[in-house]
């Protein structure tokens, strides 16, 4: 639409000047095209979001006929369903039981941290700092089965604490370095004038540069806790006995049930990503400036 | 780093801070030693004993577990299907990712909402995503066959899942589906600091958009797409989690990777030694492939292009 505007705005421009006109008018075309491609795009990215919302709110019976054919009908039946009976209620609970602490423990563990390794020379500063990214570099599941016996032998295994602390361990590597590079964009300036000004290393660190990190702070976290909503490995692996699921795990384990599930297992699914998709939206510029600069930063 | 003036600072500020420093760093690195270090130390150590998960002092095996690794076949099976994944998987996002930021690039109205579309899926737990995608490739009534059966290409139609010949491949659209949109984001981003004036130049001297592509914006956006390689080549060994979602490395192991094949063995055959080997295996192809590409692209930053 705005091709086309623009388009019409630069032939009357340039009226009388025919080679200009056409340069115009294909420049129009151009651009429709450009949006017709990228809609068609758009269209086939949200797909698969449509279908679970299509499909959660159909009518049992209709699932059962045409599971997949869009928007057929309207219940309320499966959320009702996956609520109740497919214990969504209390997965949705165990969800927020598990990231809100891991995602508070990352932000509080990375903000210190990058403030040391950015700011504070002491010695074995450099080494430690390499062994942190080491943990950016080796997969999760490299050691995830000798962390499995080391959670059983230390009697962390199957516990609340024990889920959240691996949590927040595959969150910190990336925290560390993300915030680190924070606070080493800040100028010298400031730490040296709270110097002169009697402040102490910790006060500058927490009263002076910390404020000025707001922003890093505030995409960590969005960054993190999705991290840790999405996560199904660790709460299935060290989590067994399914009393603190959550809902990833939650989901994994309902799968096994099949077709006839389908539209509960839709509205669980919905349930499991509606936070994300409104986190996501309004909170969609700490979203992609976290990762473009958490990725850029390297 | 900007440390390099600290050297002046008095002794009795060099020393708080390094007292407040080490203080700062000791909750990353108690968490860095017991859930990375240790574990990582136990892999190391599962790959020369032969542990059934019970055993406190299982017997001492040496080269055991790796000589069994690296002849079986299923391993190498496993292995193929993932160069097969880190080809198409990076190949693909990053190619489709660099033409649609293109595309964006000079679109003004909506730019804003096509981004979100386009980044929804990389932020969507896997688990959901696997269980949609499963729905689509389901073999009566997927929206896929729908499709086909549609356009008129219904003798196409097929469980996608369920046949070795294309679950492999299956699984990928999947997982590029999902990760494209980071690649449309980063470039787009990187896009915003081509100096225009460069392509139009080009334009003006007859050169198409395919050459402009080319010489003018890919040159210049050189470190991020390097960053982006690295990011999807790392992620390529150790795709993992929706493979074990969708199809559980089958069917007929046809989808195993080296991460499911390690899993199956560990956590469902109780060969925890053999499956840690396997899964040493994969850090060892993959963490000299992020140094190198980390290297190269410090190199291309250093050269002053962009970013």
């Amino acid at each position: 639409m705005t091709g086309l505007t623009e388009g019409a705005i630069r032939l009357t421009e340039h009226e009388g000047r025919p080679q200009r006109r056409t340069a115009g008018r294909s420049k129009a075309a151009g651009q429709v095209a450009r949006h017709v491609v990228l809609i068609a795009m758009a269209i086939f990215t949200l797909v698969p979001v449509m279908l679970v919302i299509s499909t959660t709110f159909k009518t049992p019976e209709d699932v059962r006929i045409n599971p997949f054919g869009l928007f057929t009908s309207f219940s309320f039946q499966n959320i009702i369903d996956a609520w109740t009976v497919g214990r969504f209620s209390d997965y949705l609970f165990n969800s927020i039981l598990l990231s809100v602490p891991s995602t508070l423990l990352v932000i509080a563990i990375s903000t210190m941290a990058g403030y040391a390794f950015a700011r504070l020379p002491f010695p074995g500063r450099t080494f430690l700092f390499y062994l942190v990214v080491l943990g950016l570099l080796v997969p999760f599941f490299t050691f995830m089965i000798p962390l499995y016996f080391q959670l059983r032998s230390i009697g962390l295994l199957d516990t609340l604490p024990g889920a959240i602390l691996v949590l927040t361990s595959t969150g910190i590597s990336f925290g560390t370095f993300f915030m680190r590079a924070f606070f080493a964009e800040l100028p010298v300036e400031f730490e040296q004038s709270a110097r002169v000004d009697g402040a102490s290393e910790w006060q500058i660190f927490a009263r002076v540069m910390l404020p000025l990190v707001g922003s890093g702070i505030g995409a960590l976290t969005v960054f993190t806790f999705l991290a840790n909503w999405n996560n199904f490995l660790v709460p299935l692996l060290y989590l067994p006995s399914g009393e603190f699921r959550p809902l990833t795990a939650g989901l994994y384990m309902f799968t096994g049930g099949r077709t006839l599930d389908v539209g509960p297992l839709a509205a669980g699914t919905l349930i499991t990503i509606l936070p994300v998709i409104v986190l996501f939206i309004v909170l969609q510029r700490q979203v992609t400036q976290g990762f473009i600069s958490g990725a850029v930063k390297g | 780093m900007s440390v390099a003036n600290r050297s002046s600072a008095p002794a009795v500020t060099r020393r708080a801070q390094a007292r407040l420093g080490i203080v700062l760093v000791i909750p990353v690195m108690i968490m860095v030693v017991v859930f990375f270090l240790i574990p990582m130390g136990n892999a190391l150590y599962y790959s020369v004993v032969d542990f059934d998960g019970l055993n406190p002092n299982p017997p001492f095996v040496g080269a055991e577990n790796f000589i069994r690794m690296f002849t079986d076949p299923r391993m190498w099976h496993a292995l193929s299907n993932n160069f097969i994944w880190i080809v198409v998987g990076t190949a693909a996002p990053m190619i489709i990712g660099i033409l649609v930021a293109m595309l964006l690039w000079s679109v003004q109205r909506g730019s804003v909402t096509y981004r979100l579309a386009f980044f929804l899926p990389y932020v969507l737990p896997g688990v959901a995503i696997g269980i949609v995608w499963g729905w689509i490739y389901d073999p009566v009534n997927g929206l896929l066959n729908e499709v086909l059966r549609a356009v008129g290409l219904g003798d196409l139609a097929k469980g996608w899942l369920g046949d070795p010949a294309t679950a492999l491949y299956a699984v990928l659209v999947t997982a590029i589906w999902a990760g494209t949109g980071f690649a449309i984001v980063i470039f787009l981003s990187a896009l915003r600091n081509v100096d225009i004036d460069l392509v139009d130049a080009a334009r003006i001297d007859g050169a198409n958009s395919g050459e402009r592509l080319w010489f003018i914006v890919l040159p210049q956006i050189m470190p991020v797409f390097l960053m982006v390689l690295t990011l999807t080549l790392v992620g390529g060994f150790s795709v993992f989690d929706i493979i074990f979602i969708m199809t559980g490395g089958g069917p007929a192991e046809a989808t195993n990777v080296l991460g499911t094949y390690s899993y199956t063995n560990a956590f469902q055959l109780n060969n925890i030694s053999y499956g840690t080997t396997l899964a040493l295996l994969i850090t060892v192809l993959s963490v000299p492939v992020a140094i190198l590409l980390n290297r190269l692209q410090r190199r291309h930053s250093l050269q002053g292009t962009s970013v």
